[in-house]
């Protein structure tokens, strides 16, 4: 046995980082109809709200494909992290989870699971940073995948595509309030797949609004 | 493992019958499988008519009516509201909707598949009980109250086992008009014509003073009994009439109409209040009527596909196809038929495709349409051997055009390709995972591009080439100019000739995958991966005789016969003294294809893939002998191009 063979059993567990590259090389084609589109509408729990010292307790996430949520492919994984959680892990109650798993069991699950969706998310640039905190020792600088924050597509669908951040009242596009707005109820608030199920709901909403706007192709919906 | 998604869903489903009944278990079984879909108001939801999808409904917010479109306006029956189950006659199997579905009020809709709920049907008498009394009531709705208690089973079952006329798309739905053009006997020949000219119709039924019809006249009628008889029009109809007219009442159900017409070649039938020409007549059904309410027909799928460019009707007729595929599968309707008809339709959905996409492109690119090109399938749908929709393969060929003009015509005809493969994915093909697309540069190309294509693998026949010979050699042009696909044909046959070699590498490929069946006689199964102790179809049978067939149609140089099947009768032709084998081959090959589509239908998948054991001791048989030629031809073959000295 020589020594380069040590390297072997690494790069059979990299096998799935790189078919989740691979899968996400193609660009979509800017004419496919967003009926269509995969989505992959995700939220995560964290232990606080610094990207470089907090980490994810856990991660919830439903699919959306020909404009239905897809309840069969609704997960909730709990990845364990190095660092104790703090007061934000108390009000989640997420201190003895059972089903807890590594990140590298977690990063396995969840390229594949992602695959070459569409990500979708409420403030997902927050959610992205952590994701991308765990993904990036497998090798994945920043994740590929086209992203939509609900965030931003509400204010871009009630104020058009031109409007002045700095001049709307944030609150008002708060997942909360945008759910009151929208008559979703809320429920499971301040859960990973709670949050993710109320996100995807608003989706479906947005993407029929955006539809009565003319926004019918991948190219118009990421503009 | 239930998460909260699921057990929110869970949650609002137990509040409601029949989910009610459900433990917990069961409940979560539903509620994982459950898709969720908004609609707003104003849209409809499904069409009264409609093939019944797999799913019912739960609504969860909003409020929806159920309609009925009758010829007076429509009528609505029923108002769902937040808890109400409603589109359950699919539970029945197979039924199309009675009633059309229309969102009122902004509606979150829960689906729920049958197949999920079909089971639980088996187990839970109760369920099963609260749906049979439902629709012993003739209800639409399932109600949140249990008022309609105890009715009996019984009913229930005999409505799930009646498929046999699926054909129809709904027995009680033929239309047929009540006001009928009549005239007394006496009438002149003239004067009725100019009355049938009048009303725009094709017959004219002769009446007594008592409504009574005596006879009737048709435009066939006054072509062969007066033109051509040289009669006067001004004599009377009753002179070239026929009479008696074969009567029916109108209560006598569709089936029975349809079947008096075909039994009694008749264009028109008459009908009367009782059923005898003795009584008042009442309305009159004509072929054209009948076709109508034939939806699932081939004529009336392709007719309807050539009358639209809506991209959503398109996936509907494509839907309704498939009803009729599983129609003829099941009543084993010759396998040529069924694959040509279903090629067909394919044909004409890409033919509108790119009508569409032309059409798009038209002002961006003016210029382009002139330029001739040719829109190829390959693979099983080159074949014309595609009856799922499964993989797309295809390609674009275009003329060579001058320098100046080569970039533009590449972006144009690519963004054709593109256009159509959207649309085809939109009526629910699936990506062809080889990229073997219109909307892949590399086959979206001129024809000294693809002359070269071939002559490199023809020239340089590695394992990745020999491949790719497996599904281009088999292209069929679907659209535009044939002549651009015949040209590259006989381009293939003359490097062929130039090296013959060629075909022995061809012939090992061909060889790769033994016949099927194990040292004792049982199926070769998977050995490992997702479908472990299941039969490949594809690889293990079908391709085996398409790879030997397409090798001996070119060995022949036999241009233009691309279907496997077909290839194997000319081949018959061809050699007498195998024709015996050929004609084997040929039937173990449609009795795969039936197998295969079956399965796919059943399992909504591509039934590649068939598990020995699901199968009756008969279909077993019959799998085993089909395997029987592979083998046999492969001996051929073996001696035909020396391959045991080839392989050195």
């Amino acid at each position: 046995m020589s020594w380069w063979e040590f390297w072997k059993p690494k790069k059979e567990r990299l096998d799935f980082v790189r078919d989740f590259l691979a899968g996400n090389e193609t660009p979509i084609p800017g004419i496919r109809s967003i009926s269509q589109l995969k989505f992959t509408v995700l939220d995560t729990e964290t232990t606080g709200l610094d990207p470089a010292k907090d980490s994810i307790l856990s991660f919830g996430a439903v699919k959306v494909e020909s404009m239905k949520i897809q309840v069969p492919t609704a997960v909730e994984w709990y990845p364990k992290s190095g660092i104790i959680p703090g007061k934000a892990a108390q009000i989640h109650g997420l201190i003895d989870i059972i089903d807890q798993i590594s990140e590298e069991e977690f990063v396995k699950l969840l390229l594949p699971y992602l695959g070459d969706s569409v990500l979708v998310g409420h403030h997902i640039g927050f959610d992205l940073e952590m994701i991308g905190k765990i993904v990036r020792p497998f090798g994945i600088a920043q994740m590929p995948n086209p992203v939509i924050d609900t965030l931003n597509f509400a204010v871009r669908l009630e104020h058009g595509p031109q409007a002045d951040l700095s001049r709307i009242p944030m609150g008002a596009y708060s997942l909360d309030e945008l759910c009151i707005r929208f008559g979703i109820e809320l429920e499971d608030r301040h859960t990973a797949a709670g949050d993710a199920f109320l996100t995807a709901q608003l989706f479906l909403k947005l993407l029929r609004l955006a539809e009565k706007k003319g926004i019918r192709t991948y190219k118009e919906l990421l503009r | 493992m239930a998460n909260v998604i699921v057990n929110r869903v869970a949650e609002f489903l137990r509040r409601f019958p029949p989910f009610s009944f459900l433990g917990k278990e069961d409940l979560t079984r539903v509620a994982q499988s459950v898709e969720i879909q908004y609609l707003e108001k104003g849209e409809i939801f499904f069409r009264q008519g409609e093939a019944a999808r797999p799913h019912f409904f739960i609504l969860k917010e909003g409020q929806i009516q159920l309609v009925e479109n009758a010829s007076d306006g429509d009528q609505i029956r029923e108002i769902c509201d937040e808890g109400d189950v409603f589109g359950v006659l699919a539970l029945l199997g197979k039924r199309p909707y009675l009633l059309s579905s229309k969102v009122i009020e902004n509606s979150l809709i829960y689906s729920v598949p049958v197949a999920v709920f079909e089971k639980i049907l088996e187990e839970n008498s109760r369920v099963a009980l609260f749906f049979a009394a439902g629709f012993a009531a003739g209800q639409v709705v399932v109600r949140q109250d249990l008022s309609q208690g105890q009715k009996a089973r019984g009913e229930f079952k005999n409505d799930s086992g009646d498929h046999s006329l699926l054909i129809f798309s709904d027995q009680s739905a033929v239309n047929f008009s009540e006001k009928v053009l009549t005239c007394p006997p006496d009438t002149s020949i003239q004067a009725a014509a100019l009355q049938m000219a009048e009303a725009q119709v094709s017959s004219i039924v002769i009446c007594d003073e008592k409504s009574f019809p005596a006879g009737i006249l048709t435009d066939k009628d006054l072509r062969s009994r007066v033109l051509a008889a040289g009669i006067s029009p001004e004599k009377p109809v009753s002179e070239v009439m026929t009479s008696p007219v074969i009567t029916r009442k109108k209560q006598d159900g569709f089936s029975n109409l349809y079947l008096t017409m075909i039994r009694h070649r008749l264009h028109h039938l008459v009908l009367t209040e009782d059923g005898s020409d003795q009584s008042p007549i009442g309305g009159i059904i004509s072929d054209h009527d009948v076709f109508l309410s034939m939806g699932n027909s081939p004529a009336v799928l392709i007719h309807g596909l050539m009358n639209t460019l809506e991209i959503a009707e398109m996936r509907k007729i494509r839907d309704r196809a498939g009803q009729m595929l599983e129609y003829y599968l099941e009543n084993e309707v010759s396998m040529e038929f069924v694959a040509s008809i279903m090629t067909e339709i394919n044909d004409v959905i890409i033919r509108q495709a790119l009508k569409i996409v032309t059409n798009q492109l038209e002002t961006d690119y003016p210029n382009m349409s002139s330029i001739r090109f040719c829109f190829l399938s390959m693979g099983s749908e080159g074949r014309e051997e595609q009856l799922l929709r499964t993989d797309l393969d295809n390609a674009i060929l275009y003329e060579d055009v001058p320098e100046d003009l080569r970039e533009k015509t590449s972006e144009y005809f690519l963004k054709l390709g593109e256009g159509v493969v959207e649309i085809l994915l939109a009526c629910g093909f699936d990506l062809c995972p080889g990229k073997i697309m219109a909307s892949n540069p590399e086959w979206v190309q001129p024809l000294s591009t693809w002359k070269d294509y071939f002559t490199e693998w023809i020239l340089h026949p590695s394992p990745e080439s020999l491949l790719k010979v497996s599904i281009f050699f088999d292209f069929r042009s679907v659209a535009g100019s044939k002549s651009l696909a015949t040209e590259l044909s006989d381009h293939i046959y003359q490097e062929i000739g130039k090296k013959q070699v060629f075909l022995n590498f061809l012939a090992l490929n061909a060889m790769k995958n033994p016949p099927p069946l194990g040292f004792f006689k049982d199926f070769v199964v998977e050995k490992s991966g997702e479908n472990q102790d299941q039969f490949d179809i594809k690889l293990r049978a079908m391709l085996p005789l398409t790879d030997l067939a397409r090798l001996l149609v070119l060995s022949h140089q036999v241009v233009g016969i691309n279907n496997t099947f077909r290839r194997f009768e000319k081949l018959a032709e061809l050699e007498p003294n195998n024709a015996e084998l050929f004609s084997q081959a040929g039937k173990a090959y449609e009795i795969l294809m039936r197998m295969r589509a079956l399965e796919g239908l059943q399992n909504k998948n591509s039934g590649r893939y068939i598990n020995p054991k699901s199968l009756g001791k008969l279909q077993r048989q019959l799998l085993k002998n089909a395997f029987v030629p592979i083998s046999e031809l492969q001996d051929i073959v073996n001696i035909r191009f020396q391959l045991d000295y080839f392989r050195r």
